[in-house]
């Protein structure tokens, strides 16, 4: 179906026409700074995740370590029993943030597990090397979901600032085309129409 | 010789047979998968294991193991003398027993489930104490602890008090520890002369290194170092004054440096940065300890103990792997924190 199927072409509908189109590009302009924006958030938090996410690993892995090392020297039922005996653990929340009207989770922890006392000092030191990145992982965490929100809503802005720019714009100037024609149309219609009246009445009083 | 002791001595070097090499040890931490593991152990004297693949299989595992090793313990120390038999039951029945009240105790303090915490338990028979179910069923955990009144436990009554102070169960777990060890050294006097200074080195040496982790993980705790005598009540080669030192300092170094042998090679780990070794090298230890005493004597008590300490330091090195296995760990990951794999 064509863009000027129902068009009514007056001047009226003309008017209201341009008053929308001049309305959607600068909606269009809007959302365009938001795509630069976005993407320029994007490639900062890739860059900062890059430098984390590897340092994160190393620290994992040597947390990860320490965990097996002292799985097999104590034995997974005494390591669950003694894990067990920490009374106060870790209590967290998540709340929600906006960044350019991305709402992404921030996590606040509430409580740290308090692990001193109760345990085995292999599975202690163990713990201590995981708490130890607790606050990395849940940054990490944090940062990777608002990297990848982030994408989401650029792809979201890109695909809306492409059809508003090749599809709606240029319908509502076909649309705008097709009235302005008519009523070039219609007013030289009229003009031909008056000079043949006016003719015709000069004839009559000659 | 008694003829009840000649009795054990046979039998155990009869049984002795059925343990792992070091060379067997390492080949089973060398395979790929559990099922290889599963399938290298039926080839040995332990035959095919049969293991729940559902659910968590390191577990269930340790289960087997363990209940492997009491097999074994039980068909020991059920025959011997009297005067060994005593020192057995507590080495043996008295340090389980001290483990499942610990488990209980934990289980209770954190309100974990009744069924989870007797799962948790070493499939042993209660020793001093009627029945387990009864103090698991227990509503607190100070209710739980209040049960072993009337029992060889009831001066664990007296550490609640503390317990309640610091909303923590340590106090209790230090009381058991001390139960445990003196009904140990107590026992001790009725073994046979000849064994009985193997037995002390073993045990001295255990208590020593517990001691210095205990002591070395408060440091920095300086007000409560002052309470050094009250923590560590039974000492033996690291003297209360190296505990206090560690209990005070920030750096542990110098003062494992200053212990002597075996003492300062067994806790070097704690300065090199990996603490885990440290049970593994007191493990090496002690099997170098039962290996040399059995050498000395090999038709004495020292068998019985080289005997019941092997199948001990093989069920922990075997619960270490199995759950290596089930987490594909790489070989040499595991045997560094093992015992027997480390003499092959």
């Amino acid at each position: 179906m064509s863009a000027t199927t129902g068009v009514r072409p007056t001047k009226g509908y003309l008017m209201e026409m341009k008053r929308r189109i001049g309305f959607i590009e600068r909606g269009t302009e809007f959302l365009k700074l938001k795509r630069d924006h976005l993407a320029k958030e994007l490639t900062t938090s890739i860059d900062v995740l890059k430098g984390r996410r590897s340092k994160l690993l190393e620290d994992l892995r040597i947390a990860y370590r320490a965990v097996t090392a002292a799985y097999i020297s104590l034995g997974p039922t005494e390591v669950k029993s003694q894990a067990s005996s920490i009374k106060s653990r870790l209590e967290l929340e998540v709340l929600p943030r906006s960044i350019m009207g991305v709402r992404y989770p921030y996590i606040k922890v509430e409580k740290e597990p308090q692990i001193t006392g109760e345990l085995d000092i292999t599975l202690s030191e163990a713990a201590e090397k995981v708490l130890g990145i607790l606050d990395d992982i849940l940054q990490l965490a944090e940062f990777e979901a608002r990297a990848e929100r982030i994408a989401d809503e650029l792809g979201k802005t890109n695909r809306k600032v492409n059809a508003l720019e090749n599809t709606i714009i240029p319908s509502y100037r076909q649309v705008i085309k097709f009235i302005e024609d008519k009523l070039d149309e219609e007013s030289l219609e009229e003009l031909v129409r008056m000079k043949l009246i006016g003719g015709a009445l000069a004839r009559r009083r000659e | 010789m008694s003829p009840g002791l000649s009795y054990v001595v046979i039998r155990s070097h009869a049984l002795m047979g059925d343990l792992l090499t070091p060379g067997q040890m390492r080949a089973l931490t060398e395979q790929e998968s559990l099922e290889g593991f599963i399938e290298y152990l039926a080839r040995t004297p332990y035959g095919r294991i049969s293991v729940e693949m559902e659910g968590d299989t390191s577990l269930a595992l340790e289960k087997v193991f363990y209940q492997k090793f009491i097999e074994r313990m039980m068909g020991i120390v059920d025959l011997a003398p009297a005067n060994i038999g005593d020192f057995l039951h507590s080495y043996y029945y008295l340090r389980f027993e001290v483990i499942n009240l610990k488990r209980i105790i934990r289980g209770k303090f954190s309100g974990i489930p009744v069924s989870q915490i007797m799962e948790s338990l070493i499939p042993i028979t209660p020793y001093r104490v009627e029945s387990y179910e009864e103090i698991v069923e227990m509503g607190a955990f100070e209710e739980a602890v209040r049960r072993l009144e009337g029992t060889p436990y009831s001066s664990l009554v007296s550490t609640l008090e503390l317990s309640e102070r610091y909303d923590a169960i340590w106090p209790v777990e230090i009381a058991l520890n001390h139960l445990s060890a003196s009904a140990v050294f107590k026992s001790l006097e009725r073994l046979p002369q000849g064994g009985r200074g193997l037995v002390r080195r073993i045990v001295q040496t255990e208590a020593d290194v517990e001691n210095f982790l205990v002591a070395a993980k408060q440091r920095g705790a300086g007000e409560r170092a002052h309470g050094a005598e009250e923590m560590f009540p039974a000492t033996y080669g690291i003297g209360l004054d190296k505990l206090r030192e560690a209990m005070e300092v920030g750096d542990v170094g110098p003062v494992i440096q200053g212990l002597d042998r075996p003492y300062n090679e067994i806790l070097a780990p704690l300065y090199e940065g990996d603490v885990a070794l440290i049970r593994s090298r007191l493990r090496q230890h002690i099997y170098e300890t039962v290996r040399r005493g059995r050498a000395a004597n090999d038709f004495g008590f020292n068998v019985v103990m080289a005997y019941l300490v092997f199948s001990e330091i093989e069920k922990d090195d075997l619960v270490g792997i199995g759950w290596g296995m089930t987490q594909g760990i790489a070989s040499e990951d595991i045997i560094k924190y093992l015992a027997i794999p480390n003499f092959a």
